[in-house]
């Protein structure tokens, strides 16, 4: 019965989601402009500042450790070695796609139905309080996941076509898949439940769209951490990270559900 | 048989008592008239016995379920209609309603979706979105929300609230209707000739309970009941007539009206009509002098006001 419940909140999520032109396009389009837009700036780097850029100390620390974790880029050109490094960064800039899509979707999941009135009646329905919130949580992850993919996929098309097609071997690493397959589905569920949780505990649109970028913030720390060549995530490091993050998912879920509490929000919010 | 058994329920917010050792029971089938004034705990009560809130101390069995313990089997049991009732304004009232009765176990969505759309007139609006509705309309369908899966009990908050005259009788058949079908109805009203229309007991709560009675049995714990007779002509030898009757306890007469209280007013009134046709009136009508449910109410609560300290 959990299944079913879960699956009926999900649908009626992805019907009233889909049912706003203005979600949709955020949802489905935004992503791929965003990714296009950062191909862009890659391009723009490569073109114009190309292996000059690597004389900062910053880029030449990332490109050692890129060295370390793909020794076939030893044998490219500087600018085709800049190119590599800038190109293995869109593995966490995916990231941010789900990220991105939890704040304009789930922000509103639970704040919409308290103003609206339905949460009263959808509470005094035998829908437990996990299954309620895992629900709208998968209604915006398997989405944002699909997306992710997609724009995976069109990336890889892109810089093919840009004329870097015999690069893309050394963006297609197992950090690569590990990030995509793994990762990409553990930061996605979690982006979602803490945007879940900001929603619960918001008073209206606006604060619950405050706390959930206070409570995602976090995730971006680990595309600047790899961006400025900090820290590489090497294989062990991607899969060490992925699992714990499937770990923080079931623990995040417990607190969201604790932290739902139906009495204040029905008595409190108007 | 009882099918809502409330005991010292009791709940606090903060150093604010909102509902105070509440103990009342509902029989099966009845419709019972949950009035008071704004902010008496009514729809708190409500909130507790639907378990959507959990009360601070005391405890309540519906439909079988214990409060706060069954919580879930105690929602498979229920029915509520919010005062406000919200829907999911870009969704149809079809969608809405498969959404709400997906969530229980063992009925056929779709017939039961149609059954209730049809049953409240809005089959033919099936597949409009909810935000086009009317409230009138709205209401309607979150009645049918409520009893999609035919629940033994209903909790209905102010269930014509803001609605117009036809729509406000629409509801009003309708809960007379779930009556007949034997349904329990926890009817929480402002609308005392609603209640006097619907409701064979009421219960008056002012944080505490102030009365729980039949209509009749609380008219009399304030006022006498007075048959009245209209004479054509009252005469003095009517009057002296009538006080002489063993079984008259109180007699006003003015103008051509006689009002009479009786010890037993349905079975003295036969007696009392022949003596005033003995005595030569010509009846031009008699009838029971009700004082309308609105006068018990300001009573009890006037009542309970001035007991405060």
């Amino acid at each position: 019965m959990s299944r079913k419940r879960i699956v009926n909140v999900l649908f009626k999520e992805w019907r009233v989601l889909f049912s706003d032109v203005g979600s949709t396009l955020i949802v489905t389009l935004l992503p791929f402009m965003i990714i296009g837009q950062l191909l862009l700036y890659v391009w723009l780097a490569v073109t114009f500042a190309g292996d000059k850029a690597l004389n900062t100390s910053v880029f030449q620390s990332a490109i050692a450790k890129l060295q370390a974790a793909v020794p076939a880029v030893a044998g490219l050109s500087p600018t085709e070695q800049f190119l590599v490094l800038l190109l293995n960064q869109f593995t966490f800039f995916m990231l941010l796609i789900p990220v991105m899509i939890a704040m304009n979707t789930v922000t509103f999941s639970v704040v919409d139905e308290k103003l609206s009135g339905s949460l009263e009646a959808l509470l005094a329905t035998p829908v437990r309080t996990w299954e309620l919130l895992l629900g709208k949580a998968l209604a915006g992850a398997i989405p944002a996941l699909v997306i992710t993919w997609a724009v995976a996929g069109v990336f890889l098309l892109a810089v093919t076509l840009m004329g870097w097609g015999s690069l893309v071997s050394m963006v297609l690493t197992p950090v690569w898949f590990l990030s995509l397959f793994l990762l990409t589905p553990a930061v996605t569920v979690l982006s979602f439940l803490l945007g879940v949780i900001g929603s619960a505990r918001a008073k209206d649109s606006r604060s619950a769209q405050n706390i959930v970028m206070i409570v995602i913030l976090p995730l971006f720390g680990l595309i600047a951490i790899q961006v400025t060549g900090m820290v590489w995530f090497t294989t062990p490091g991607a899969l060490a990270l992925a699992l714990g993050l499937i770990a923080a998912d079931f623990v995040v879920l417990r607190i969201a559900v604790r932290l739902f509490q139906r009495e204040s929000i029905v008595l409190k919010w108007r | 048989m009882p099918i809502i058994e409330v005991n010292h329920l009791t709940k606090k917010f903060g150093d604010r008592t909102a509902v105070d050792d509440l103990s009342l029971q509902v029989e099966e089938g009845e419709v019972l008239g949950f009035l008071g004034p704004n902010g008496a705990g009514k729809t708190t009560t409500i909130r507790m016995l639907a378990g959507i809130i959990a009360p601070t101390s005391g405890n309540a069995e519906v439909a079988g379920w214990h409060i706060p313990q069954d919580i879930e089997r105690l929602h498979e049991s229920i029915g509520l209609l919010t005062e406000s009732p919200g829907f999911y304004d870009r969704l149809s009232a079809r969608r809405n309603l498969e959404f709400f009765a997906g969530f229980y176990a063992g009925i056929d969505v779709p017939a039961r979706v149609e059954k209730y759309l049809k049953l409240m007139g809005l089959w033919e609006r099936r597949e409009n979105r909810v935000g086009t509705f009317s409230k009138g309309m709205k209401h309607r369908l979150a009645l049918a929300r409520a009893l999609l899966h035919e629940p033994k009990v209903l909790f209905l908050d102010e269930p014509t609230a803001g609605l117009d005259p036809e729509a406000s009788q629409e509801v009003r058949e309708l809960v007379r209707k779930l009556s007949g079908e034997g349904r329990t109805i926890f009817l929480c009203t402002h609308n005392l000739a609603e209640a006097e229309q619907l409701c064979r007991r009421i219960a008056v709560i002012r944080t505490h309970l102030l009365a729980l009675d039949t209509r009749q049995n609380l008219r009399n714990r304030f006022f006498r009941r007075e048959i009245i007779v209209r004479v054509q002509t009252l005469t003095d030898g009517m009057t002296e007539a009538i006080k002489r009757l063993p079984f008259v306890q109180d007699l006003r007469a003015s103008d051509n009206e006689l009002a009479v209280q009786l010890t037993e007013p349905e079975q003295n009134r036969p007696e009392l009509v022949k003596a005033v046709v003995d005595a030569g009136g010509r009846i031009m009508e008699v009838l029971e002098n009700k004082q309308p449910l609105e006068e018990v109410y300001l009573k009890l609560i006037h009542e309970d006001e001035h007991r405060e300290p």
